[in-house]
């Protein structure tokens, strides 16, 4: 996968890239919800003003019919229609002119007078025939037959909707000597006084039975009127009922209501609605304030990620640069960091670690100066360990001649300190030639060449070093006797032997050295070189002249017996003249 | 009321031989529960012959005590004339505008008395102009042979001379008259039952004032 092998090249990257990500996530979806809660909320709310406004309405047409039949109770006791239906023959024009008067006083736009059988006796509206005398005659009647005093129904008068209300007029109550038929139109007035209140768009509409609509009266545009027709097609006759619909004018939330008509007229649709953005608008502002804080989370947490990962990756760039330096020997150095978190932790794991470096690197350089540098790393290459091996060493030793006397006439430190300048030089000249030094005995040297390091050359370093050591102490002789004091003779002893090399001793305490015959015919050797009839302080085996690819010139000096050996052993001077030439008798 | 029930049984005997007519009494009730009903008017108009012409003019009276109509039904024989004394301590304005009888007597003091004839059968309902509570009801009859109810729902009529009459029993709440043709025979006595089912009353009821009502 191609995002699982992407990799950040810095932690706060990462860090901020994290936080981002989740926190956008989280806000991403807290804003959905919002929205989707809103809308919703809006709609239900819509809802509600729905039923809120549709009780409006009821309750606006139900004061308005029980404004006109309480203005009917009036006029039914006005003084002056009783003096006019006083008449034996009322007169019609006076009555008419006398209703007109009563539609300024009640406020109400048609009246009508009929007898208590129905018949129209005057009517305010001069225009107002037989056609529309029907639905108040019908309203007579069964207002009659219920023995109602108060009936209302919807029809159209002149073909516009009108509330229809009839109220007997009392001679005295409870005879009922004439019947007042009021009405008020439901028009474009009617329809903007009720979005007055409900601040619903208020549309009338109906369907005639061949299902063509017409539009009565609507407070919408006119487009938009014309828009809903078709959905009031489909809402026509049915029980009340919700729903948003879309007109030019935006998204609605509709309620379409049936109002029956008087005496079986196709019903009239009453739809009220309310737009959702109205309804929205609040929802929207807060919307945008919690984008708003969204974004100021959003840089709020860039900035917190961002110092978040620089609390982290400044301990981890400080820790890196730190471990560079220790990587590179430096172990002086250490870091500095003042907290108690995991990180702190690690630096303090990180200081220990370098002290425990700086300790073993000490160790280390110790045991160079107590064993030879071979030997040590030896020691630290392949283990500690007891036991040896079988191999070819060649082995050299020292002696300083009567020290033991000369020091006795000497103080002690003067005495260490000549011994102390000796033993470095000829040391150093070992060392330069490839010889171990495996150890002091007071004066004298042991030392290994070709152990633990296998070396083919080991005879020839072995003399090479010995002629040095004869030269070097030539010239330490010579400051001595600058220096006025006593000069100082040694004789060197070298044979070449297979011997057992390896770490003996105890478990806790062990040396590396040579052990076998041929170590102690060295030390034989060495020994021989006191005597006079050698003439010489170098002697060297025949095995380790014989064991060298181009023996030097060398004087043999006859055989010797070797304690605990049945074979004699030829010993040779390296001497310039009367030597004997290679190859040299066993 | 029982005096001028007595003048008009003493006026029919006058008109009729002795023992030739049959005395009807009538009960009525209403339907719901049986009570008895009063003020509902009873009257018997012959059938086989004119009824006879009204036999004095006088007599009715419809007096305005304590803001109110007393009797509340009056019945009349066509053409009589009906006295409307004021006996109140305010003035009234009296109007009818029924078919049968439209008139006013417009606002008369205290302690004067209109008069006016009645002259054509019907219902007569009678209002007052300056009282929207007040309300009585003169039932016109083209005979002389009517009563009305007491309060245990009883009316006796005028002794009837033998023949067919159409029996007529009116009340303000019923919906309409009850109507039953009878045959009168002499020496007889008949006790006729009516149920009617009226319909609530629904006069208006005055707001408590000093002084106290009828109902």
């Amino acid at each position: 996968m191609k995002l699982g092998s992407f990799q950040f090249r810095r932690f706060s990257t990462r860090l901020i890239c994290l936080l981002l990500s989740l926190l956008t996530a989280v806000l991403a979806a807290v804003f959905l919800f919002i929205s989707h809660f809103n809308e919703s909320n809006a709609f239900d709310h819509s809802e509600s003003n729905l039923e809120l406004g549709s009780r409006v309405f009821d309750r606006a047409i139900l004061q308005r019919i029980e404004s006109l039949a309480n203005s009917a109770s009036v006029m039914s006791q006005d003084y002056a229609i009783r003096q006019v239906l006083l008449k034996d023959k009322p007169d019609t024009a006076t009555l008419s002119s006398n209703l007109k008067s009563y539609t300024q006083r009640v406020h109400a736009p048609v009246i009508a007078l009929f007898d208590p059988a129905g018949q129209l006796v005057a009517n305010s509206d001069p225009g107002m025939d037989n056609e529309n005398r029907g639905p108040f005659v019908y309203m007579i009647g069964q207002a009659t037959a219920q023995d109602k005093d108060l009936l209302t129904g919807f029809a159209y008068l002149k073909r516009e909707l009108h509330v229809l209300v009839v109220k007997p007029l009392y001679a005295p109550f409870p005879e009922i000597a004439a019947w007042f038929g009021l009405a008020f139109p439901i028009n474009e007035a009617f329809a903007r006084e009720i979005k007055r209140v409900t601040l619903l768009d208020v549309t009338f509409a109906t369907v005639d039975e061949s299902g063509a609509p017409r539009l009565l009266a609507s407070t919408l545009p006119t487009g938009d009127a014309r828009e809903l027709l078709p959905a009031v097609v489909e809402n026509a006759r049915l029980p009340a009922r919700l729903k948003t619909l879309t007109l030019s004018g935006g998204r609605y939330v509709t309620l379409f209501k049936t109002q029956e008509l008087l005496g079986g007229d196709s019903p009239v649709t009453v739809v009220l609605q309310r737009p959702l953005a109205s309804e929205l608008a609040a929802a929207r502002e807060l919307e945008n304030i919690v984008l708003l804080i969204s974004l100021a989370a959003l840089a709020a947490a860039t900035l917190a990620a961002l110092w978040i990962s620089r609390g982290v990756s400044q301990p981890v760039q400080q820790l890196a640069a730190y471990t560079r330096h220790v990587a590179a020997g430096d172990y002086t150095r250490r870091i500095n960091l003042d907290r108690g978190d995991e990180l702190g932790q690690l630096a303090t794991a990180f200081n220990q670690m370098t002290a425990g470096l700086a300790e073993r690197d000490q160790v280390r350089d110790l045991l160079g100066k107590v064993v030879s540098p071979e030997i040590a790393s030896q020691l630290l290459h392949s283990g500690v360990q007891l036991g040896g091996e079988e191999r070819e060493v060649t082995i050299l030793f020292s002696d300083l001649r009567d020290f033991t006397t000369m020091s006795e006439k000497m103080a002690p430190t003067d005495m260490l300190a000549l011994l102390n300048r000796y033993l470095d030089r000829m040391s150093s000249i070992i060392e330069k030639h490839g010889g171990v030094i495996d150890k002091y005995i007071g004066d004298a040297i042991m030392a290994l060449f070709g152990a633990p390091v296998a070396d083919a050359d080991a005879p020839g370093k072995a003399i090479a070093a010995a002629r040095e050591m004869a030269a070097a102490l030539e010239s330490l002789n010579r400051e001595l006797v600058a220096e006025g004091r006593p000069v100082l003779a040694f004789g060197i002893g070298i044979n070449t032997a297979r011997v057992v090399a390896g770490n003996m001793g105890s478990k806790t305490r062990l040396n590396y050295t040579v052990i076998g015959d041929g170590v102690n015919l060295a030390s034989r050797l060495e020994g021989l070189t006191k005597d006079p009839a050698y003439a010489t302080h170098i002697l060297v085996s025949g095995a380790t002249l014989r064991a060298m690819k181009n023996p030097p010139p060398a004087r043999e000096l006859g055989e010797v017996k070797v304690k605990g050996k049945a074979e004699a052993v030829k010993i040779f001077a390296l001497a310039p003249k009367g030597e004997s030439q290679p190859p040299y008798p066993a | 009321m029982i005096s001028r029930f007595t003048s008009i049984l003493a006026a029919v005997s006058l008109g009729l031989t002795a023992n030739a007519a049959e005395t009807v009494k009538v009960v009525v009730r209403t339907t719901l529960d049986g009570k008895p009903v009063a003020d509902a008017v009873v009257s018997a108009t012959p059938l086989d012959r004119p009824a006879p012409a009204l036999a004095s003019a006088g007599g009715a009276q419809i007096e305005q005590k304590d803001q109110e109509f007393r009797p509340y039904v009056t019945a009349i024989q066509v053409g009589t004339t009906v006295n409307f004394p004021n006996h109140d301590t305010v003035q009234h304005h009296i109007y009818s505008l029924s078919k049968a009888k439209r008139f006013e007597i417009p606002l008369y003091q205290a302690g004067a008395s209109e008069s006016i004839v009645f002259d054509n059968p019907g219902i007569v309902t009678i209002g007052c102009n300056i009282h929207d509570w007040m309300i009585a009801y003169i039932v016109v009859l083209p005979t002389p042979y009517f009563a009305k109810t007491d309060n245990r729902g009883a009316a006796a009529l005028p002794p009837l001379p033998p023949g067919r009459y159409r029996l007529e029993v009116w009340h303000p709440r019923a919906p309409a008259p009850l109507v039953q043709e009878i045959t009168s025979a002499p020496e007889k006595a008949t006790v006729l039952e009516f149920s009617v089912a009226l319909k609530p009353d629904k006069r208006i009821r005055r707001a408590p004032s000093g002084k106290p009502t009828d109902y």
